[in-house]
């Protein structure tokens, strides 16, 4: 066994019995954002209406703006100034 | 001139995504409401519900861009791709790339990285738990053995690294976040991301756990992983870093030891 190799395999050890508060560092982040809800219920009753629109749906993208929480992450050089 | 099935059939998926076919107007008893019309029910119909599907899944970016932006956003990707299989949590593969191409969403360059992380919490959150690995199951191990040791992430485990501080973008974007911003240039950030007992989750690393987990997720021993991790990061604390990682469970049981 290389010196390395008695060094990683003394640290992975000692890993294993380093008190709970030393390895509990940094939570995980829970994500509550996920949609659990099932979608593909093919979009029944409420949205019906809007699901069936006779028109084509518009793509306005090139005109428009992002407005949403975008506008509280600042700098970066290619970001919007404002 | 009516249309074989097939051709009818393509012309009618050719049109759904997206593209005119005069020669399957002209097949469509109209009556009170002209053929054209009739058709884009169907359209506007599978476009408004794909979007809807991605809105769902990359609810991050959605929330980021708002919603008249994101519509035009998902209907451009779903006009380019739409589903190969049945189950609408499994569509979007693709979109992190398509949003990356963006042209209109080349202001937010982070956007894309955001998406990849969206989509990794998706995969995660439609992944079986599984078995994790316990200090436990290490522990009857001859610690002269650990070293060659390869022990593999969970399923639908993934790394997501991003120049952008995507923990933080993420954060700021989730419902009844404070109204405080976040700094561009506050550095890159290496997520882990999880299945849990009943929700998916991601782990915020620094550099040196980052290319622990990279070199463990290729395949690399616990002792080529620890080398990658001191060269890519010389302060890189092997001891502090995998206790960190086994009480987080974020690798799969052994199969055999």
């Amino acid at each position: 066994m290389t010196k390395t190799r008695i060094a990683i395999a003394s640290a992975l050890a000692a890993a294993l019995v380093l008190p709970v508060a030393a390895q509990a560092q940094g939570n995980t982040e829970k994500c509550f954002g996920i949609s659990k809800a099932g979608k593909n219920d093919c979009q029944t009753a409420s949205s019906s209406c809007a699901g069936t629109s006779k028109k084509d749906a518009q793509t306005d993208a090139w005109l428009s703006v992002p407005k949403g929480a975008c506008e509280k992450i600042v700098g970066g050089s290619l970001a919007a100034k404002k | 001139m009516p249309l074989a099935l097939p051709d009818l059939q393509a012309a009618f998926a050719a049109h759904v995504a997206g593209g005119d076919r005069a020669d399957l107007a002209a097949v469509i008893v109209g009556d009170s409401i002209p053929a054209e019309a009739r058709l884009r029910v169907y359209r506007h119909h599978v476009s408004h519900s794909l979007s809807a599907a991605l809105a769902a899944t990359f609810s991050t970016v959605h929330a980021l861009v708002g919603e008249g932006f994101f519509r035009g956003l998902a209907q451009g990707f779903v006009a380019e791709a739409l589903p190969m299989q049945p189950v609408l949590a499994e569509y979007g593969a693709g979109f992190p790339a398509f949003v990356a191409a963006y042209e209109p969403a080349r202001a937010l360059p982070y956007l894309a990285d955001i998406a990849r992380l969206d989509w990794a919490l998706n995969v995660a959150f439609h992944s079986p738990e599984g078995r994790r690995l316990a200090m436990a199951d290490l522990a009857v191990i001859e610690p002269d053995r650990l070293p060659s040791l390869s022990i593999a992430l969970p399923l639908g485990a993934a790394l997501i690294g991003s120049h952008y501080p995507i923990n933080r973008i993420w954060s700021a974007s989730q419902p009844g976040a404070s109204a405080e911003t976040v700094d561009l240039e506050g550095g890159r950030a290496d997520l882990l991301v999880l299945r849990r007992a009943d929700d998916a989750a991601f782990i915020v690393l620094d550099g040196g756990e980052a290319a622990f987990v990279a070199a463990l997720a290729g395949g690399e021993s616990l002792e080529g992983a620890a080398e990658h991790a001191a060269s890519a990061e010389p302060s890189f604390d092997l001891s502090t870093a995998f206790a960190r990682l086994l009480s987080l469970e974020a690798f799969a049981a052994l199969r055999q030891f």
